[in-house]
């Protein structure tokens, strides 16, 4: 960017962001853990999670009541998190929020990277538009159709792919890239 | 240029940590919940209930609380004969927190026979722990729906967190009486 590589930035400044993208990537994998295991990394788990609540006991519209035997096996043996639409608007505001700064991060770090800029402008673009697609698709899940689940799985991947890219060329442009001049 | 980059960064990353609600905590699951509020149980059923408009302002004009116009469920075990053991609902609270989802087991009679937080977000988690710890939840049993609150003592977001949870018993409670109970005497 204006002749300004990360290559040529001075050591302090290599550090801060070589440790900010190590940092994320952390993050990033102890996200996914908590994601695995709370909810589930398969489009099925997520619509699981996701899914309205459909009646159980064969309930028709205007009924009071209704009832039906039920095996155990019915309900989840595995603590699984239950996503309803409260749930949905918190986990939106906060995940919007803070994956949108972190791909603004990531992507004022990899602006410093020479690539041609239509590459660069596409890997700059995967970790925001990851997370559009990654929360859109709980929405979609939720209130279009429980088929929509692998949105999530696509936008979480989309995610993932961007940080990979921007860090393993921002990284590489930091310390391996050998100024000519 | 760095200076000013690291100025960035720095006010960029400020504004997610503020903003941050915690990982959920998953104390159970809901077949061992239903399983263990319904010990004895030797065949499962699911009811599910639609309050009517008249009992929603029922209920609402008692406690304060409306309930939904959308189905609730419950969880009934009945034993070899065909006796009711108990019902298990689940309910769920949306704090500044993050979630407490509860299950609330009732006897046939309408009485509290027992209940057990089956999630929080990691934050709440220590406060609740608390609460579970000295028996709070044990406290709520043979309560039925009218019965006052029990003493929860504590800190302050622990108390907040006991009133979360008392509230969450008693509404299943309320629901269990308003749906399946007054119906059945009706």
């Amino acid at each position: 960017m204006n002749g300004m590589h990360l290559s040529r930035f001075p050591l302090s400044a290599k550090v801060f962001c070589s440790l900010f993208l190590l940092g994320i990537g952390c993050g990033s994998l102890a996200a996914f853990a908590q994601a695995a295991t709370s909810v589930g990394i398969s489009a099925s788990a997520v619509r699981a999670s996701l899914a309205p609540d459909l009646p159980m006991a064969g309930m028709r519209h205007g009924e009071a009541s209704a009832e039906r035997e039920m095996d155990l096996g019915e309900l989840s043996s595995a603590a699984k998190v239950w996503m309803r639409t409260p749930l949905l608007i918190q986990t939106s505001h906060t995940h919007l929020f803070g994956q949108t700064l972190i791909s603004g991060l990531l992507g004022l770090i990899f602006l410093f990277v020479p690539l041609r800029e239509a590459l660069k402008a596409a890997i700059v673009a995967l970790p925001f538009v990851g997370t559009l697609v990654d929360i859109g698709g709980m929405w979609a899940t939720r209130f279009v159709s429980p088929s929509l689940s692998f949105l999530v799985i696509t936008g979480g991947t989309l995610f993932a792919l961007g940080y990979v890219l921007i860090a393993a060329l921002s990284m590489h442009d930091l310390w391996l890239r050998k100024e000519t001049t | 240029m760095i200076r000013r980059l690291v100025f960035l960064l720095c006010a960029m990353a400020a504004a997610p940590a503020l903003a941050h609600v915690t990982p959920p905590v998953l104390l159970v699951s809901d077949r061992d919940a239903v399983t263990n509020l319904l010990a004895g149980s030797k065949r499962y059923f699911v009811r599910e209930v639609r309050l009517t408009s008249a009992e929603r302002q029922a209920v609402q004009k008692e406690t304060g609380w409306a309930p939904d116009e959308d189905f609730y469920r419950f969880y009934l075990g009945r034993d070899n004969q065909q006796h009711d053991v108990g019902a298990v609902t689940f309910l769920t609270e949306y704090t500044i927190h993050g979630p407490v989802r509860v299950a609330v087991a009732l006897s046939p009679d309408g009485k509290v026979k027992g209940a057990a937080v089956v999630e929080v977000s990691e934050e709440t988690y220590p406060w609740v722990k608390r609460l579970i710890d000295h028996g709070f939840l044990a406290s709520f049993a043979g309560r039925d729906a009218h019965a006052p609150r029990p003493q929860r003592g504590g800190s302050s977001m622990q108390g907040f967190y006991g009133d979360i949870i008392a509230g969450l018993v008693q509404r299943a409670a309320l629901l269990y009486e308003a749906g399946i109970l007054k119906r059945a005497h009706s």
